[in-house]
């Protein structure tokens, strides 16, 4: 277990470890056996490995769903529900304002620099980013356009959405934790029914 | 060489090497009417048209239409600048056979009769088949290499890159298709019993063309790889459009509590955060020269020297008549100050208050003075007024507060 000290702990304090993150960490995962070998000594924690569906990203969940762990859960489930919107906003934010012609995924890299260049001269795309910003998952009291991305970027930062290679650099790379969050949506779009569509139509296709 | 006919020969030369002059002659106009799709027919002369007609470099596809490139002109331009967009994959593998094939028998029937000359230039003829053959396949699969490694970044929209993933994986088929066509059990039987034949249709040409087929292969796998992935991203970015705009429509959505539920979903299952502290632990004592050591490495504050605060004076007090006679007017400005606050009900500051009035007294004397009167109050008087002090720390190092300035206001009874 020694060599897996640093992972456990990064585990227990609730990050996602991705192939972005930790690459390393992240292939150890991968084995079944460290698999057995971390839930077995978070076994007295009452934790254990959850992954999404593809297992892209692991993090850690309770063994046993006591009275304690449900309200827990409720209270993240609350705000992951809360911070949908501002995500999927700030996604296409950025696939529109880099002129992307896909979504973000993990690896991608941003570079805080040029989306501030390229919101700046766009009237519509300034104002849209002012009005993510205000957001209150993103929580800017700032009027400038400047500060307000640092905020943005670094709740994001925070949440380990976005990772930052280099604390005085000002580029990001996207994490793994983006395929939880479409995963997450993609699994309550399917659970609820919601008449939100993600395959392109006929026509596209043809 | 001994051609047929040296005269035509010589004709062929001179007319090719004029005609390719003429391509280089007007490069620059023949590139933007590539990059245009028409020529600019006013950038040339009335003869250097003509010409250009003639040499079957310029052609006029319909009488109403501009002059354009040939089409075969064009393709070797698009081959040349591997412009992904124009270039175009030949996998007519039929033809080809064809033409290998007549020339085999040409060859062989030269021989029989003991032509030995003409026999040379049908061999020849042949091996440069056989190189185009190998040829095409080695351009087409560059080609496809070449869009694979731009991620088919020569068009823009990700809907125009699945369309081009599935062209090329079209033209892929066609040249796998073209291969199959290939028998070498015939190429065998072709080149029996001789040597040079043999050795350019048996061994050289096939081993070229497993090459091929492995790359055709390795490109067909990686096409379809992307394909998968184009297909995910658009999806991804279908799905956020819309949940974006479904979220939107409904801001007070709230999905079904699945935390509560008998079976929690493992996405929802994210248990709280631990973190791991730990303190010195003083039970070993062979470790407490380690620790003595990590104490004594603990890096020290440097040093503040603080700035020469200009502080006020009281030791002496009251000396003389014209003190006292400053200390009274002092102690009437607080209180003014006071009858100020108590008239005006709201907050003031003292400082703002000292610059309105354009009292000359020192900023800090004034402030001792104000915290003064409102120490020397009786206790029922002191709790109407309430004191509010603003203050910072004298340095990052030192967590001394200052006080700036002191808001003086009426306390609500």
């Amino acid at each position: 277990m020694l060599q897996h000290g640093p992972l456990l702990e990064r585990l227990l304090a609730g990050d996602f470890i991705c192939k972005i993150t930790e690459e390393d960490a992240y292939r150890h995962l991968s084995l079944e056996q460290t698999q057995q070998d971390i839930n077995h000594y978070l076994r007295p924690l009452n934790r254990r490995l959850v992954s999404n569906d593809d297992h892209s990203v692991y993090f850690l969940g309770y063994h046993e769903l006591n009275k304690d762990a449900r309200e827990q859960l409720s209270s993240q489930f609350a705000l992951t529900v809360q911070s949908l919107l501002p995500l999927l906003e700030w996604l296409q934010l950025v696939q529109e304002t880099m002129g992307r012609d896909s979504a973000l995924t993990a690896g991608d890299t941003i570079k805080l620099q040029e989306f501030v260049l390229r919101t700046e001269d766009n009237q519509s795309l300034r104002q849209r980013l002012s009005q993510l910003a205000s957001d209150r998952f993103f929580n800017s009291q700032s009027e400038q356009l400047d500060s307000q991305v640092k905020q943005i970027f670094r709740r994001l930062k925070e949440h380990g959405y976005l990772l930052q290679p280099h604390a005085e650099r000002q580029y990001y790379i996207v994490t793994g934790k983006i395929d939880y969050l479409i995963d997450v949506i993609r699994f309550i779009r399917d659970e609820e029914h919601l008449p939100v569509d993600d395959t392109p139509t006929q026509e596209a296709l043809l | 060489m001994a051609p047929l006919d040296t005269a035509t020969a010589s004709n062929l030369f001179t007319i090719g090497a004029e005609r390719l002059a003429l391509l280089g002659k007007h490069h620059k106009q023949l590139m933007q009417g590539y990059l245009d799709g028409f020529i600019d027919e006013s950038a040339f002369s009335e003869g250097a048209l003509k010409k250009l007609i003639a040499a079957r470099i310029l052609w006029r596809p319909d009488e109403q239409q501009p002059l354009a490139l040939r089409p075969l002109v064009s393709e070797l331009i698009a081959s040349m600048v591997a412009d992904e967009n124009r270039r175009q994959i030949n996998a007519d593998v039929a033809e080809k056979l064809e033409q290998i094939r007549n020339r085999v028998q040409a060859y062989r029937d030269a021989q029989y009769k003991g032509d030995y000359s003409v026999a040379e230039l049908q061999l020849q003829r042949l091996t440069e088949h056989v190189h185009d053959l190998s040829g095409q396949f080695e351009e087409a699969i560059d080609s496809l290499w070449h869009r694979l490694n731009s991620d088919f970044g020569f068009v823009s929209s990700l809907d125009d890159k699945i369309r081009e993933n599935e062209r090329a994986q079209k033209q892929l088929r066609r040249l796998l298709d073209g291969l199959d066509l290939l028998d070498f059990t015939e190429l065998i039987e072709l080149s029996e019993g001789n040597n040079h034949l043999r050795k350019l249709l048996v061994s050289q040409l096939q081993s070229q063309l497993s090459s091929h087929h492995s790359s055709l292969l390795e490109v067909q796998k990686r096409l379809v790889e992307l394909l998968a992935k184009f297909r995910q991203q658009q999806s991804r970015s279908l799905l956020i459009a819309n949940m974006a705009a479904f979220l939107r429509q409904h801001p007070k959505y709230q999905p079904a509590d699945y935390p509560n539920r008998s079976e929690v979903p493992e996405l929802f299952n994210q248990s709280a955060a631990i973190k791991p502290h730990a303190a010195i632990a003083l039970d070993k004592a062979s470790e407490r020269q380690v620790l003595a050591e990590l104490v004594r490495s603990l890096p020290r504050p440097a040093a503040v020297t603080l700035l020469d605060t200009q502080s006020a004076n009281f030791s002496a007090l009251l000396q003389d008549e014209e003190i006292a006679a400053r200390q009274q007017a002092l102690k009437t400005d607080v209180e003014n100050f006071y009858l100020r606050v108590i008239d005006q009900g709201g907050k003031l500051s003292a400082l703002s208050y000292l610059e309105q009035q354009a009292l000359e007294w020192d900023s800090e004397i004034w402030l001792y003075q104000i915290i003064a009167e409102y120490q020397a109050l009786p206790v029922d008087e002191k709790q109407m007024f309430a004191i509010l002090r603003e203050e910072a720390p004298a340095s990052d190092f030192n967590s001394l507060l200052l006080i700036r300035d002191i808001s003086i206001g009426l306390q609500a009874a």
